[in-house]
Order: C-alpha cells, then structure tokens, then sequence
C-alpha cells in the first residue's frame, strides 16, 4: 500500500514507471487466480452430458440431454403449462410462509421475552423440533386428506420451527451491558424491548428465516410429490408416468431458481436492516 | 473554581454492607457528598469501588443501610455501551422523554462534546475515544443532578484521556453536576476531583480535600500524590 503512495507523485512526471507499478499488483493476483473462468467447468459438464446423449451412452429415459431439456422448458414456459404451474406452487409456499412466519415469530419473542413465555412453551417446542416433521405426512394425509391444507402445513412447519429457534436465542443472547445501560438511562419495558431486546435478535431471526425457506422448498417438494393434482411437483410426477425426463428436470431447475430468488430476498432485506453491522468493515 | 459545597448533600450512605459471598464488598460504609462536589473514588481492584457506583446507580440491591441519592442519576460505563443499531443522535437521547425536536436535543448534547458533525454516524464507525464522548453526551443530555462515571477512560491511550479531562473539567463548570468518578489513576484523579476518597477493603482509608492550587503547585501535587498512594497501599518499590 505504501508503496502506491510513494510512486504517486512520480507517475505524473514518467508513465512508463507508473505503468511497471500498476502492472506489478495484477500479476501477483493472476498468478493466485487460475485464468480460466469459474463457469467454465459447468459449460463442460454440460457439454460431456450433451455428448454423452447424443452418442447413447446416456438413453434418454434415463436424462434427457441439456439441449432438449432447454427447449422443453421454453416450450412448457410458452405454453402457459409452467406458468400455471409456478403460481400454483408459490401459493402454497406464501400461504405456508404466512402460517410458519407468524407462529415462529410470535412465538420465539413470547419465549425469549418472558420467563414464563420460556418454561411454557419453550419444552414443547424443543420437544416438537426433534421430530423430523417431513415424516408427519402419512398423518397429516390422515388427519387433513390430500388437499392444500397439509401441504400448507408442512411448510408451515419447515419455516417455523428454525425461525422459532434463532429468534428465541437472539432475544436470550442481547448483550447484559445494553440492558443494564438502557436501565440506567431509564427506558421504558417497551422501550428495551424495541431499542435492544429486538435489534439483538434481528441478525439471527434473518439467519433463520433463511435456514427456514430452505425447509419450506424442502416440505414444499416432499408435499407435492405425496399427492397432487396441480402445481410443479404435480407436473414432474405425471413427466414421470410418461417417461419426460426432461420435463423432470425443467420442474427441478424451477424449484432451485425460486429457492435462490427467495434466498437473495432475505440478503436484501439483511443489506438493508443490518446496515449498522456493514458499517464496521 | 472552588465550589461552596452546600449543606445538603446530594450523596448519603450511612452504615452501607454489602457481602457476596465471602466477606464483605462494603462494610459499614459512610459517605456523604455535596451537591455539586466531583469526587474521585480510587481502589484497587476488589476494593468495593464499583459495587458502590453500581449501587448508586440503582443496579446493585441487597445491601443494609441507608443509601440516598437526591435527583436524577446518570451514568457513564467504562465501555460506551452505545446501541450499534442505532445512529449516534437517537443514541443520545434515546430514553429521554421528549420525543419532539429530540434531534435539537441530540444536536445540543453532542455540540457538548465536539461532536456535533457525527451525529448521523453509526457507533461502529467511531474511534474509542468518540464513542466515549458520545456515551457522555448521552449522560449530559438527561440533566442529571448526580453523573456517575466509571472508569470512562480506561480504555482510551493518554493523549485522548488527557483531552477527555480538559472536556469533563469544562462540562463540569457548565453543568456543575455531583460527580462521582471511579479511576484508578491518581493523576486522572488529581486532574478532575474536588476531593479524592481512597477505599480499601470496602472501607474509606482516605478522605482528602484537593485545592485547586495543587494544579499548579508541583511540590503540593506531589505530597497528595504520595498521601493517595500511601492510603492504597501501593508500596514505594511498586511506584513510578
């Protein structure tokens, strides 16, 4: 860095020499960096697929190359049949995430404000956390039929639960030196809650709500494959009667974009509401 | 600027105990301080003196005796312990009722201070030493009768702390609030206090008035200088 600062002045008068300076940084970062690019490597799997299908040494019912999977999904997205299918499926997830938000929202803040909040509903909750819920179908399936309402409730529960958990243990972990400050400086309950007890969990709780979408693609998938008769995993599961693998995988790729959408929300809201953090760097 | 302490005073301890545990941290104390006094409260570590400014600061129970503090109490930690999520100014009025033009007021506070310019910064981005200044103007805002500050300087290099004491012995004779500083620097002690209380084991050893001719008085400077350390029981061979 300082030896930037030293050549400053010295650039102005002889370019050549600057020019040595400003090459020798870049070098150093090549020669650490190889110089191919990253997606390089994923353009040649692709390309060993497309080549390994096209000389049969992968039959198509099996996977469809890349090239036919692209088409058909151009022609699905066309047909409106993906289109249909999408907002079928991201209903149940926004239902699922209104439901799951809710619950873990409230009550992580009951349990991580109140001590009574805590011992009440603290163990069940642990309790309930423990049970892989994605093996609650064939009783949700009982208890709910095969409609919306179980699939809502698997995910639901998949968003819930880690949300419950990170903001339960944000609140439990704000720092004992703000509260005793925010006591000394007489705030209100109210006002500790607000200004401190809630900016502290605030990093965690979007940490768990990503973990949580996560889980709610997850239970989204499993539900819609169990029993469905509309939406993306509907569409894979009939490609699959007729042997579409390519269909297939076009519903797959659409599943991983949504996650990563969903995914790049939450990092904007933390670019956002954790601004005060970034500021450090 | 001698003060003229007046009768009543706005720090009163009679027979203050308070044990965790194994002995006790106070024992038996009594202390009364005028309003408008700053007193510079030195001890080692484990002396009692923080368990006192904690306890005048209405954060530490379980004692017997009678403990009155008269009007509001404001307190400056060792850390800022600023709130990182919030910009510098709602920091320092934060918890202040008066929400209306509460920006004037955060302004005024850190216009205290030298700070005034950073008022939309975030606390992360300050140094130490402006953090600390903050974390008094937040103290200032709320107009206390009595500031108790606790080591507020301890963690900052000596040519900040020095300013800082330039700083509080201004804002001292703008506000003349009562003040209780625990350090345990006599020098700090020497360059802020009115008057300078030694505790040891929980007890005051010392109790020495300072005038303000040993500021400038070397010989005078140095022989309370020595009475203080001895009072610590610091030992010749352990000093500077």
């Amino acid at each position: 860095m300082s030896a930037s600062a030293l050549t400053a002045s010295p650039r102005t008068i002889s370019s050549p020499r600057a020019d040595d300076d400003v090459a020798g940084p870049s070098v150093i970062a090549r020669s650490s960096h190889p110089a191919v690019p990253r997606w390089a490597s994923l353009l040649g799997v692709l390309a060993l697929w497309q080549v390994a299908s096209v000389t049969k040494l992968l039959p198509i019912d099996l996977l469809a190359p890349p090239s036919t999977i692209a088409t058909t999904g151009w022609r699905l997205a066309r047909s409106g049949e993906l289109g249909s299918a999408l907002l079928v499926s991201s209903g149940r997830i926004a239902l699922g995430l209104l439901f799951g938000v809710t619950a873990g929202v409230t009550l992580g803040l009951l349990s991580g404000l109140s001590r009574w909040g805590d011992a009440l509903l603290d163990p069940p909750v642990q309790a309930l956390r423990t049970l892989p819920h994605l093996g609650l179908v064939p009783l949700f399936i009982l208890w709910f039929g095969i409609d919306e309402t179980p699939k809502v409730l698997l995910i639901a529960m998949g968003v819930a639960f880690p949300l419950y958990l990170s903001i339960h243990s944000g609140v439990r972990q704000s720092d004992p030196k703000l509260l005793e400050a925010s006591q000394v400086l007489g705030f209100t309950h109210v006002q500790r809650v607000w200004h401190v007890s809630l900016p502290s969990a605030l990093p965690h709780a979007l940490v768990g709500l990503r973990q949580g979408l996560g889980m709610a693609w997850l239970s989204l998938i499993v539900a819609e494959q169990v029993n469905s008769s509309s939406g993306l995993g509907f569409m894979i599961n009939n490609a699959r009667d007729f042997l579409q693998t390519d269909v297939v995988v076009v519903g797959l790729v659409v599943y991983a974009v949504l996650g990563l959408l969903t995914d790049a929300a939450v990092r904007q809201i933390e670019r956002r509401a954790l601004s005060w953090q970034g500021a450090q760097r | 600027m001698t003060r003229a302490p007046s009768q009543t005073p706005a720090i009163d301890l009679r027979g203050v105990t308070k044990s965790y545990g194994e002995g006790p941290v106070l024992d038996n104390l009594d202390l009364d301080i005028a309003a408008g006094q700053v007193v510079a409260l030195l001890g080692r570590s484990g002396s009692g003196k923080s368990t006192l400014l904690r306890l005048l600061a209405g954060l530490d129970h379980g004692v017997t005796g009678a403990v009155t503090v008269a009007g509001t109490v404001s307190v400056a930690f060792q850390e800022p312990r600023l709130l990182p999520w919030r910009r510098v100014w709602r920091n320092v009025v934060l918890g202040l009722n008066a929400p209306e033009d509460s920006r004037q007021s955060a302004l005024a506070a850190l216009e205290q201070v030298d700070l005034s310019e950073l008022a939309d910064r975030w606390p992360l981005t300050l140094s130490g030493g402006q953090a600390q200044r903050v974390s008094l103007a937040r103290a200032l805002a709320r107009r206390p009768d009595v500031l108790l500050l606790d080591e507020p300087f301890g963690a900052l290099d000596a040519l900040t702390r020095s300013s800082m004491h330039a700083l509080l012995r201004r804002l001292f004779a703008e506000h003349r609030p009562t003040t209780l500083l625990v350090t345990h620097d006599v020098d700090e002690a020497l360059a802020i206090a009115d008057r300078v209380l030694v505790l040891r084991d929980g007890r005051v050893r010392s109790d020495l008035l300072v005038p303000e001719i040993s500021t400038h008085d070397p010989m005078r400077r140095q022989a309370l200088r020595t009475t203080i350390l001895d009072a610590l029981g610091v030992t010749p061979d352990e000093r500077d």
